[in-house]
């Protein structure tokens, strides 16, 4: 049953964080990640994809959403994260990928998705210039913070 | 998405998966022994099945993550009904519709009245 993600953060925010703050945890393989919560549009069950020949491991193929051609990564792939206890991908998080100026929707498959959380951005341990923006710990739980807006750039 | 066009297509089937080439590309299209060739400005690919003409099919470019992690050149994205189309660049086929790399079929263009496709050209 589809989610809105508007609906899942007001039961958890309270309205207190800021929006930048706000963060979707989902378990991917055997991490636990924390996706920009204003560049999820949708949560679905796990779509069903048409594969690609000689696509990357990352790329799990295209679907249709909402009548539009959606591309699907396989997240713990992307991530480059070992199996987690689940290995059938059963939920797929539609969501804003690229700059601002040029996003693009994409689905991401994911083993689960945990909870809308904060995170100030004063937590967050720098990381690199790619789609891991940095590290925070969350409960005791390493948590690898995403930067979707580099998802889109070739290289 | 932004730069969505509706284009007259012609559609195949190719291992199972659905594709498109925009019509304007098409010279003709023949039968093989085991599939058909279509015969592009550029140069020819091979297909399971033809399935038709669509017009208006609306394309979405395919320029972004697609791009990133597929390595083949992509002249755009549809849908049909609930099925992802994959629309073809002409100048630059996926490796899977070489003709080099199919049935090593050597059928030579013939008129696309074979198949009773108006493809609006004659080679």
């Amino acid at each position: 049953m589809p989610v809105s993600p508007a609906d899942t953060a007001a039961g958890q925010s309270g309205g207190v964080a800021p929006a930048d703050d706000r963060y979707l945890l989902v378990q991917a393989g055997d991490e636990k990640c924390a996706l920009p919560l204003d560049r999820v549009r949708r949560i679905v069950r796990s779509l069903s994809v048409t594969p690609l020949p000689g696509a990357s491991a990352e790329l799990k193929g295209l679907a249709e959403f909402g009548g539009e051609p959606l591309t699907v990564l396989d997240f713990s792939r992307l991530l480059g994260a070992a199996p987690g206890a689940s290995p059938a991908y059963p939920v797929t998080v539609i969501a804003w990928a690229g700059p601002d100026e040029s996003h693009e929707l994409v689905g991401l498959q994911v083993d689960a998705v945990l909870e809308v959380v904060s995170v100030p951005a004063d937590n967050i341990a720098a990381g690199g210039d790619g789609i891991v923006r940095g590290d925070v710990s969350l409960g005791g739980e390493p948590v690898r913070v995403i930067s979707l807006s580099v998802l889109g750039s070739v290289g | 998405m932004n730069g969505v066009s509706g284009e007259r297509v012609l559609l195949l089937r190719h291992q199972g998966r659905l594709w498109g080439v925009l019509h304007d590309a098409v010279r003709t299209v023949t039968r093989g022994h085991d599939g058909f060739r279509v015969w592009l400005r550029e140069g020819d690919i091979t297909a399971d099945h033809v399935l038709g003409v669509i017009d208006n099919l609306r394309i979405w470019p395919a320029d972004g993550v697609l791009a990133r992690f597929w390595g083949e050149k992509v002249g755009g994205l549809a849908v049909l009904g609930t099925t992802p189309v994959v629309v073809l660049d002409p100048g630059a086929p996926p490796t899977i519709f070489r003709s080099d790399a199919g049935s090593g079929s050597s059928v030579e263009p013939a008129s696309d009245s074979d198949l009773g496709l108006d493809m609006g050209e004659t080679p």
